[in-house]
């Protein structure tokens, strides 16, 4: 499953946009980086993305714009916020905007990992509901499941 | 199979789920596969909430932990965490709402004022930082400083203006640059953030990464520039002091932290004082003074001692640098000696040497009374000296021969200064600890004041008698105590990252920074050091066996060795010494206990982890009584339990819904897989054992199966009342009368997950495992409740249940005759183990509740459990 994710870090700390990008391709992930929210909607309206991981605090657009702006534009595609300064009221506010979870740095690559992996779950499920609905809207009868 | 009913679910479901205008039931293939996408979705929620539920219950048993107040964290500590568990009760909240849409709507108002308490308490102790920033001084002279301005100068440099300003003592000229030019500063530069995901990043106790976040922040101050309006006031102040003091002014950079001299925290030497700095330099000292507000030492100091690192902040005292003949320390109360002395360490040139504990000094020990007569003197070889260097910075430098054995004070200096020290004693009504410097001209200055840290009172435990051969003897006794440990030696600076924990810390100088290592030490000797040093103060806090000045213990002692310190008799002995305890600095006592940082813990806990909701059959079991965190968690993991199983069983649907499970044991099991549990589709109502692939349902089984149950215990007479009793006053105890849930044993399967609900006897026990290659988030829980007996006998099975489990590695919880155990984070075939051992527990504690009184055969049952549950627990491997 890991191999078909196609995954989007945001991050301004290029140190660590770096790290943990290269960590992610070790693992399999395609993985892309950018160091803005500008940059990550620029990318999403650009190439097919599944899940994002996107820092809360950034200069210009900050995390929870970002995500605003990303979820009017591409409700299918899961945020998975990170951040590096706890609090408790961003975090609500960023799960109250439809992020799949918010999680503290530094966190366990793998840890991470599951929750990517967990929210692409999340899409595909959307999606592939998503189409069954318009097949049975159109009428449509064809049938793959035995 | 009746396709007409599964027709009628799909029917049932599409009027929930699809929008009016789908065609009912000529589109069944779509909507069976809308249907197994809608339980899949139903699923992922389901296993989200089970593991935000799991996170949650372990950051509550980690912050419980915390609570004792035994184990050091910060607030950085209390933010994440919060942060966290309030993510995850969230999750759950917004789970359970995709598992039974608009059923449990009111757990978000819940959830929110339960989060607002929380909120409430964390907002508080933030310092409200930009308030009426325009009426705070950047700089203020040291002339109108009292102890009125310890906010903005610090309490170090508000004591000297004390000092100077209401006792007339004579300090040296110079002003302050304020906590707000720091604030400033820290806003200016941006580094607000950087600093604050430093320290989130740093609340752990791992040195390696302390030292890298500690080096970021530093470099990072160190790069940015000073602000302009700063920068401004302070050449203004120069000039004022050239005008005073003639062109060429040398300073000496102190630093004077808020929170430096909170009860029982003296930051002995954490910060930075830069000495000799000449004008061009002020500004780079000035950021080398504020960068040590995060060295390694100082923010492992503060995380120790629970000092909030929100509203920390930093004032530079700029004085002008006193050309010190000799200069030392003194204490107005001798720590060690009686009641009626203080003490005075003295050297020649700048005290430094004696400060920092890298110089031999004198000792005079003089009575705190009029005519302050001079009791003891001891005078040293002083062959070195600090001294100032013409343009900028000190130097050591030899003593010169004839000078070297000459007191470094004379009586007539000894007994002015006591006289001296002792009114500021009384000034501040409490002991004090004071720099002091005589300069050129022969004057006596004081560079410093701050209250006396007070030592622990001498326990019985160094008064008893080392045994053993000395190794070494000698020196003077810095903190007392006795303690054991391997011989770890401080060359420099990276040994401080290997440190092993009980260690008895060898080094040639009581350098301040080795202070962050003590927490961890078991003891610390040093060749050089003096008892008024900062190390020695650091020492004493964690009460850490300490002897300074003791001669050749970095060449005789080696590497690995044990060695016992006897630091009330100064002396080295070989081997650990019989019937003392080791030492640990770090385990005395409950350290964080009454530490800001413990305090606001203290508040916020009482929202998060009691768990009042204890009862699933009442009706107080409702969103609007959840009290905490804990009891959201709680009942959303009751009630997707619930849902779950209800939506397999509500719909008729073929390969989803329950199964019967064919087994030759006389119960009977119905199985939902909710995805994946079943190695292939299952037709009919039926399912057997080897079309299972759940392996945490077939450990479970296992030890269900492996052992026959033999049937109820005989029962005595008394016992025996004790159901009948029971049972004419609970009517719920009649199976007949159970609901549909309690009548049945359940299984709720996936691949990696098994909830075994079940009502053995009457008993009820649930046992919910998720076991994968997710290590960190395999988990086991149990819980288990009631019974036939009167409540002591049910209480005494849990126990006995307790007691088993415990041995196991399982958390326990107990109220009442209710039981919760959980085991976490351990690998496939150990949780393997540990369910096969449930298994065993909940088929064979059937009506144990009623021989409990009887403690032969209870003992007997022990026996056999353990027997059988040690070879369950080998098991094969699956």
């Amino acid at each position: 499953m890991i191999e078909s994710i196609k995954l989007l870090v945001v991050d301004d700390e290029l140190d660590f946009l770096e790290t943990l990008m290269k960590r992610l391709r070790k693992r399999g992930v395609h993985v892309q980086g950018v160091k803005s929210g500008e940059e990550a909607l620029e990318c999403l309206g650009r190439e097919p993305i599944d899940v994002v991981i996107l820092d809360v605090k950034m200069p210009g657009m900050d995390g929870l714009e970002t995500l605003k702006a990303i979820k009017a534009k591409h409700p299918l595609v899961e945020v998975i916020m990170l951040t590096g300064h706890a609090n408790v009221e961003t975090a609500v506010t960023g799960m109250e905007l439809g992020a799949f979870d918010y999680l503290m740095k530094p966190m366990d690559i793998d840890e991470l990992l599951y929750k990517v992996q967990d929210a692409y779950q999340k899409k595909m499920l959307h999606e592939t509901r998503i189409a069954l609905r318009r097949k049975i809207a159109e009428g449509g009868n064809e049938d793959e499941d035995k | 199979m009746a396709i007409k009913g599964l027709i009628t679910a799909i029917k049932r479901l599409t009027r929930s789920i699809f929008s009016p205008s789908d065609g009912p039931s000529s589109h069944n293939f779509q909507n069976i596969k809308e249907l197994r996408l809608t339980f899949q979705s139903r699923y992922l929620a389901f296993r989200r909430l089970i593991a935000a539920n799991n996170r949650a219950l372990t950051l509550m048993t980690d912050m419980e932990e915390k609570l004792r107040g035994t184990r050091p964290f910060g607030m950085s500590y209390i933010k994440a965490t919060c942060t966290e568990i309030t993510t995850q009760v969230y999750t759950m909240v917004q789970n359970l709402n995709l598992l039974a849409p608009g059923k449990y709507g009111e757990l978000f108002d819940t959830f929110e004022s339960i989060r607002q308490k929380i909120q409430k308490e964390l907002d508080s102790t933030e310092l409200n930082s930009l308030s009426d920033g325009a009426s705070r001084p950047l700089v203020m002279d040291l002339t109108d400083v009292s102890s009125d301005h310890a906010d903005l100068v610090g309490p170090k440099m508000a004591n000297l203006g004390e000092l100077k300003n209401r006792l007339g003592i004579l300090v040296p000229e110079g002003f302050v640059i304020t906590t707000e030019a720091f604030r400033l500063f820290i806003e200016e530069s941006g580094l607000h953030e950087e600093i604050a995901r430093i320290i989130q990043s740093a609340d752990r106790n791992d040195m390696d990464d302390l030292y890298r976040m500690s080096t970021r922040v530093q470099k990072a101050i160190l790069d940015s520039p000073v602000p302009e309006q700063v920068k401004l006031e302070v050449e203004r102040h120069l000039e004022g002091m050239k005008e005073k003091m003639g062109p060429s002014i040398r300073l000496a950079m102190r630093s004077s932290a808020i929170g430096e001299d909170s009860k029982g925290v003296s930051f002995a030497g954490q910060y930075r004082s830069v000495l000799n700095v000449s004008e061009d330099f002020v500004f780079n000292a000035y950021k080398e003074v504020i960068s040590s507000l995060y060295n390694l030492t100082a923010i492992t100091y503060r995380y120790r001692h629970g000092i909030l690192e929100e509203g920390l902040a930093m004032a530079v005292g700029c004085l002008a640098m006193v050309d010190a003949v000799s200069g030392g320390v003194l204490y107005t109360l001798h720590p060690f000696g009686n009641e009626d002395v203080l003490l005075i360490n003295s050297t020649w040139g700048l005290p430094k040497a004696v400060v920092d504990g890298t110089g031999r000094f004198d000792e005079f020990i003089v009575t705190r009374k009029r005519p302050y007569r001079i009791i003891e003197k001891q005078i040293r070889d002083k062959d070195r000296k600090v001294m100032c260097l013409p343009d900028e910075g000190i130097c050591r430098v030899k003593v010169v021969e004839t000078e070297r054995m000459e007191p470094s004070l004379t009586d007539e200096q000894i007994t002015d200064l006591a006289c001296m020290a002792m009114k500021v004693d009384e000034h501040f009504g409490e002991p004090q600890d004071i720099e002091w410097a005589v300069d050129r001209k022969g004057r006596l200055v004081f560079l410093q004041t701050r209250p006396l840290q007070s030592i622990p009172k001498s326990g019985s435990d160094w008064e008893a008698k080392v045994e053993g051969t000395v190794i070494l003897q000698g020196g003077n006794t810095v903190s007392p105590g006795v303690a054991s440990g391997p011989v770890f030696f401080l060359k420099r600076y990276a040994d401080l990252l290997r440190v092993p924990e009980g260690a008895v810390l060898v080094a040639a100088q009581a350098l301040p920074v080795w202070a962050s290592a003590l927490q961890r030490a078991a003891a610390i000797v040093t060749e050089e050091g003096s008892i008024v040093g900062h190390l020695a103060h650091v020492a004493r806090e964690f009460n850490v066996p300490a002897v300074f000045g003791i001669s050749g213990v970095m060449e005789i002692l080696k590497e690995g060795q044990t060695v016992t310190v006897d630091a009330h008799r100064c002396q080295i002995l070989e081997g650990e010494q019989e019937g003392m305890a080791v030492h640990v600095g770090g385990a005395t006592g409950a350290l964080m206990t009454g530490t800001p940082v413990h305090n606001l813990l203290s508040r916020i806990a009482p929202s998060i982890i009691p768990l009042t909701l204890l009862d699933p059959d009442s009706p107080h079991f409702h969103p609007k009584h959840c009290k905490t965190y804990h009891d959201i968690t709680r009942f959303c993991h009751e009630k997707a339990v619930v849902e779950m199983f209800s939506f397999g069983t509500d719909q008729t649907f073929p390969q989803k819904s329950a199964k019967r499970l064919v087994t030759d044991v006389p119960m009977q099991f119905w199985i939902l897989d909710l995805d994946g549990g079943f190695g292939e589709d299952v037709e009919g109502s039926y399912v057997s054992l080897d079309q299972i692939v759940c392996k945490p349902m077939i450990a479970l089984w296992e030890g269900m199966t492996a052992v026959p149950w033999q049937g109820p215990p005989p029962v005595d007479t008394q016992g025996f009342m004790a159901i009948l009793y029971e049972a004419t006053m609970n009517p719920h105890l009649d199976p007949g009368l159970s609901s549909p849930y309690s009548v049945k044993n359940y299984f709720m399967i996936s691949r990696d997950y098994c909830s075994l609900q079940s009502r053995f006897g009457f008993h009820f026990s649930t046992v919910e495992a998720y076991v994968s290659e997710r290590t960190k988030e395999n988990y086991v829980s149990f819980r288990f409740k009631g019974g036939a007996a009167d409540l002591k006998r049910r209480v005494m099975r849990a126990l006995f249940i307790q007691d088993i489990l415990e041995d196991y590695g399982f958390n326990t919880r107990m109220v009442e005759d209710s039981l919760e155990a959980r085991i976490e984070a351990y690998s496939e075939d150990i949780m393997f183990g540990r369910l096969r051992i449930l298994g065993y527990i909940i088929i064979h504690t059937r009506q144990l509740d009623m021989i409990m009184t009887d403690l032969s055969s209870v003992d007997q049952y022990r026996q056999r459990f353990l027997r059988d549950l040690k070879e369950l627990e080998r098991g094969r491997t699956l």
